[in-house]
């Protein structure tokens, strides 16, 4: 049935305003449910501009997706929003990745603890390689889906580079130096591998100015499993770690580190894909 | 409108382990929106990566936005202002529509969020994505991805846009609400499309460049090039083995695309295909299939 009766404008702005009594502001809220006169009307009464701000924020809350772990961390150690968005969407940072590494750590660190020089040099071939592996899957053309589109963007390819970079060591180090809990006989020479870490971190991304991460971490990480495979079968798992070594490794870090500085601004060239 | 040349490019050479992709390519290009057409392999796809910057050529010259994008300075703000649609495009994992959207809004430095959300649902709306921006990316349709993927490359509303194949895997209602967005683009912007839908290029481009074996083999309106194939197309009973492209159509009679006319045929208003098939040959039909 086709309604013949109209509100008013004044009692509309009572309604509006709050003013209308529950009276009949129940009765106009039935009547506007059945005419859509009165609906469009209304309209005009109504002041937009705090609806618009209601409907925002409902729109922010539904579409904005929330933080992940590592972004929410990142933020809360002092990283910068947007930078902790960028960072926290590497592979390697995602919380995936960091359950795969923890559960893989445990068993070489069981290893380490129960499987004699074996499970020792198990432990000294992964423990230096998990934040090269970790930076390797951080960045580039190999792991990146959105490498191509990347380059195209004036966002600091060195930034976002050197940023995530560090958000994987500050990941991944932890977990390996719990690891190391687990070595028996626990000395300075169970935390030594940190050295070769730092260094070969280093090593890979002075290599990553001229060729892509993965290629560089693959290479430095047969280079390591043959040094390490070579102590082992003389039963002497931590000659790797000798002191020479260590200095060895200090050495090419620092020569790395050099490099590193005065290539990094080729990683934004005009056409850096071949 | 301005009308200042917003790209150049001047003797442009690129090869990949002995193919020549682009030999010694002139162009250059002022706002509008301008089609590539070409065979696969022909270089389009090569021409928008060195505009977008992520390719340099082997020889040649690029002024980019009125400067040389030689130093990192430069680079960088040629980048401020151009979107880039590459012809693949992947998405991280977990990924929802305005997620990555917002992602690539933060690579595009847009660090204040407010703004930023606020620009991330314009151009999700642009593209009539709005409603599903919830969703992850990966479980979306292939054009719903690939309009997810254009997105990103108008926001801010560049100035230059370079869009390698925007139209793939989207449906007809869509690729209509698409051409709308891209040509309100064009009247401000310089957009580069590289596609192989020609009837894309013939409803949305004012200028259509073809690209063949790194060459430039035309340059000009699109009136100009569909104009190459009056009197060459023809309406038969059968089809004429010496057309360079033959086919039934859905009334029955054969559409002749050749340099003479077959016995008993009518002569037929030609079209942007047409055009394109009679330029480019067996290339053309070559590609057409593969496409």
């Amino acid at each position: 049935m086709k309604t013949t009766w109209h509100a008013d404008d004044a009692l509309m702005a009572r309604y509006v305003s709050g003013n209308a009594g529950s009276l009949d502001g129940a009765s106009l809220e039935q009547h506007l449910t059945r005419c859509s006169d009165c609906r469009a009307r209304i309209a005009t009464h109504v002041d937009v501009e705090p609806l618009e701000m209601v409907w925002g924020r409902v729109r922010e809350q539904v579409q904005a997706p929330a933080p992940s772990l590592v972004e929410r961390l990142l933020i809360r150690v002092g990283v910068p929003a947007h930078d902790a968005l960028l960072v926290a969407a590497a592979p390697s940072l995602r919380t995936s990745w960091l359950l795969g590494l923890a559960m893989t750590l445990g068993f070489v660190g069981l290893g380490a603890a129960y499987g004699g020089s074996r499970g020792l040099a198990l432990f000294l071939l992964v423990a230096p390689l998990v934040p090269v592996a970790g930076v390797a899957f951080a960045y580039g053309p190999d792991v990146d889906p959105l490498y191509e589109v990347g380059v195209a963007v004036p966002y600091s390819t060195p930034r976002l580079l050197l940023l995530r970079t560090a958000a994987v060591l500050a990941t991944s180090l932890p977990l390996v130096l719990v690891a190391s809990l687990l070595v028996p006989g626990l000395s300075w020479t169970a935390v030594t591998w940190l050295l070769p870490a730092l260094t070969f971190t280093a090593v890979m991304l002075a290599a990553s100015t001229w060729t892509s991460p993965t290629v560089a971490a693959l290479v430095l990480g047969i280079a390591w499993a043959c040094s390490v495979g070579a102590a082992a079968l003389d039963q002497n798992p931590y000659a790797v770690l000798a002191p020479f070594l260590l200095l060895v490794y200090a050495v090419l870090g620092v020569a790395a580190a050099l490099v590193l500085r005065v290539r990094i601004r080729s990683l934004t060239p005009l056409g850096s894909l071949s | 409108m301005t009308t200042t040349t917003t790209v150049a490019l001047t003797g442009i050479t690129k090869r990949y382990r002995g193919t020549t992709a682009l030999e010694a390519v002139d162009l250059s290009f002022k706002p509008g929106v301008t089609g590539l057409l070409g065979p696969n392999g022909a270089g389009k796809t090569t021409l928008l990566r060195i505009v977008a910057t992520v390719l340099a050529p082997d020889s040649g010259s690029v002024r980019l936005l009125g400067r040389s994008p030689a130093t990192p300075e430069a680079l960088a703000d040629v980048r401020r202002r151009l979107g880039y649609l590459p012809q693949e495009m992947g998405f991280p994992r977990g990924f929802t529509g305005f997620g990555f959207v917002d992602y690539m809004a933060v690579l595009k430095e847009w660090t204040a969020r407010a703004p930023r959300h606020d620009e991330v649902r314009r151009v999700l709306d642009l593209v009539d994505l709005g409603d599903v921006s919830t969703k992850r990316v990966r479980a979306l349709s292939g054009g719903q991805r690939r309009r997810v993927a254009l997105a990103q490359a108008m926001l801010g509303d560049p100035d230059l846009m370079l869009l390698d194949e925007p139209t793939t895997g989207v449906d007809p209602e869509q690729r209509v609400s698409l051409r709308q967005v891209l040509s309100r683009a064009g009247e401000h912007s310089t957009v580069l499309l590289s596609t192989h839908q020609t009837e894309d290029v013939a409803a949305l481009c004012d200028r259509v460049v073809v690209l063949d074996q790194g060459h430039v083999r035309f340059d000009g309106a699109v009136v100009d090039l569909v104009a190459t194939a009056a009197g060459r197309v023809w309406l038969a009973d059968a089809p004429d083995p010496g057309a360079r492209a033959s086919w039934r159509t859905g009334t029955g009679k054969h559409r002749n695309v050749g340099l003479a006319a077959p016995p008993g045929a009518e002569p037929t208003v030609p079209t942007l295909e047409d055009a394109y098939l009679l330029l480019l040959g067996d290339r053309a039909l070559t590609t057409e299939a593969a496409a």
